[in-house]
């Protein structure tokens, strides 16, 4: 399902930090702009490559039809379904497999992109030092963060769509309610959206 | 005297247009439940659609609207008879009444219902005529496809429509027939044709058999109409009903944020709709002859709409069937069922 060049892991204390389980992360914390939430599981210094790319199964980037009234470039993310589309115009979109927040992280809205960067660094916010006190309280960007290849920033809230050192996550609900994908896919993802361009989030509704 | 006044007043009745419920031959709800087993008939073996385990059980797509409305009629899911059937048989098999309902992708055209005394109950699988390319192509979209080789079965309707298509869009591509589904795939595997075209579905299905399926893409482009639906006999209406309501529950559940997981929630629900999906405002399940519950039941069995489609077709599956036109009408699809109210 995952192509790679190299992906391992870095070092066997990693393998800790995804056997602990963490209680719920308080979700709203929109004016703490540029901060990272990552969950648990995360994996710093674990090695992806920009290679890495879903190019097997239903995750597997590919363009898919899709009503939809919004302008082309516009960001469709669907957390309940594991997947990004941008609108291309014409019936279609680019559907990218992402992952999502876990329960209890998921959350629906607009935004817009209000930043891009390469390799982004990763500042974990306190409430998740304050959980798992042995993480970095800051990390430059690079192949074993993360953050992962690219990142766009949603409006300013700490959530923003990412890449990950971590692949095989792609499809599951396991973040703080960040979106990520494989690097080769964020990478890709990068450069057809602009910043300021619209980011719908939608989740199944409640009963 | 009075069995002729009686053959008059039916006489009349059916004149003018009304028909008693119960007063069609044959009564399939007292059928079933005197039974306590729903007969569907089904493919004989269709990947995701309907398959038989070593172990006897059956699942796929189609399967689980068998279930689905076993458990709304029945109370239980797995009081169900499968009854494999043929494309040529399926539908004399339900006029005969050996089934009680077909549920086995069959398109739902004017002929099959004027002609043959059925009716199609719904759509729950907008299929069509899709377009297969090798990746190595670069192409997006089927209108890219001029001068290209496409390879199709001999003697299918995707044949004759696929010049219709290109010849409507100014296109010349190279159409090479071949005589089966297998030597269709295996032209393409070995890259003699470009492109080949069946219903998506079926593209999805043969693309898993190639070699290196990721270096083949199906195209989003969906051509022609093949809408698929479960079918009842039209002369029970009551049970037409049973079955239409049923597979628009699937879709509104979806719609509504009922799953599998949130019965119980769903029944302590304040939402209005949600209080008359479960039954618990409304009074239409009795109305359709069923419990309050009905639409919860199908839910708890099998999952709303998105629960079945992802597990045997979707993302859950190894076919990978992108949603697509089987979106909700409210997510970029089409699919789209009347309220339940």
């Amino acid at each position: 399902m995952i192509r790679s060049s190299a992906v391992g892991l870095a070092g066997g204390a990693f393998l800790a930090l995804l056997a602990s389980a963490a209680p719920a992360f308080t979700q709203a914390a929109p004016q703490r702009a540029m901060r990272e939430t990552m969950a648990i599981g995360d994996e710093p210094g674990r090695v992806s490559t920009e290679e890495v790319v879903i190019d097997e199964g239903p995750f597997a980037r590919q363009m898919v039809f899709f009503r939809s009234g919004e302008a082309p470039g516009t960001v469709v993310i669907h957390t309940s379904e594991r997947f990004l589309y941008v609108v291309q115009g014409n019936n279609r979109a680019l559907r990218y497999g992402i992952g999502v927040g876990r329960e209890g992280f998921t959350w629906s809205g607009l935004v817009k992109v209000s930043r891009k960067a390469e390799w982004p660094d990763w500042t974990p916010p306190p409430e998740m030092i304050q959980r798992q006190p042995y993480l970095p309280r800051f990390m430059a960007g690079g192949k074993g963060n993360p953050m992962g290849a690219r990142a766009l920033y949603l409006g300013s809230t700490v959530y923003r769509v990412h890449g990950t050192n971590q692949p095989e996550t792609i499809g599951h609900a396991v973040s703080s309610g960040c979106f990520r994908l494989a690097n080769g896919d964020v990478i890709d993802l990068y450069d057809r959206v602009a910043v300021g361009a619209k980011v719908i989030i939608r989740h199944g509704p409640a009963v | 005297m009075k069995r002729m006044l009686k053959a008059m007043l039916v006489a009349v009745l059916t004149a003018g247009g009304l028909s008693l419920p119960g007063a069609a031959a044959a009564d399939t709800l007292d059928q079933v439940r005197q039974r306590g087993s729903l007969n569907c008939g089904v493919s004989q073996g269709l990947i995701g659609f309907s398959s038989r385990a070593a172990d006897g059980a059956w699942s796929g797509f189609d399967v689980d609207f068998c279930k689905a409305l076993a458990a709304s009629v029945l109370g239980d899911a797995s009081k169900v008879s499968y009854v494999p059937l043929s494309a040529a048989e399926r539908f004399d098999a339900l006029r005969q009444g050996r089934i009680d309902i077909l549920s086995r992708n069959s398109t739902w055209t004017m002929q099959r219902e004027v002609e043959f005394g059925l009716i199609f109950a719904g759509v729950n699988f907008h299929d069509g005529q899709g377009f297969m390319v090798q990746r190595g192509l670069n192409v997006t979209s089927a209108l890219e496809l001029d001068g290209k080789k496409v390879c199709v079965q001999a003697g299918t309707t995707a044949q004759g429509l696929v010049a219709d298509y290109f010849r409507s869009n100014s296109m010349t591509v190279e159409v090479q027939t071949l005589p089966d589904a297998a030597a269709t795939l295996a032209a393409f595997a070995a890259k003699t044709c470009d492109v080949m075209t069946t219903d998506n579905s079926g593209l999805f299905a043969e693309r898993l058999k190639l070699p290196r399926p990721q270096d083949a893409v199906v195209l989003p482009d969906i051509v022609t109409k093949e809408p698929l639906g479960p079918v009842t006999r039209a002369d029970d209406m009551r049970w037409h009903n049973i079955v239409k309501w049923v597979t628009f529950a699937l879709i509104n559940a979806e719609e509504l944020g009922v799953t599998a997981a949130n019965i119980a929630e769903a029944r302590q629900s304040a939402k209005p709709e949600v209080r008359r999906f479960a039954g618990v405002e409304g009074g239409l399940g009795p109305m359709l002859g069923l419990q309050a519950d009905w639409a919860l039941r199908a839910v708890a069995a099998v999952g709303n709409y998105a629960e079945v489609y992802e597990r045997n077709v979707g993302s859950q599956s190894r076919l990978g069937i992108p949603r697509g036109l089987n979106q909700l009408w409210s997510n970029g699809g089409i699919l789209f069922a009347p309220p339940i109210r």
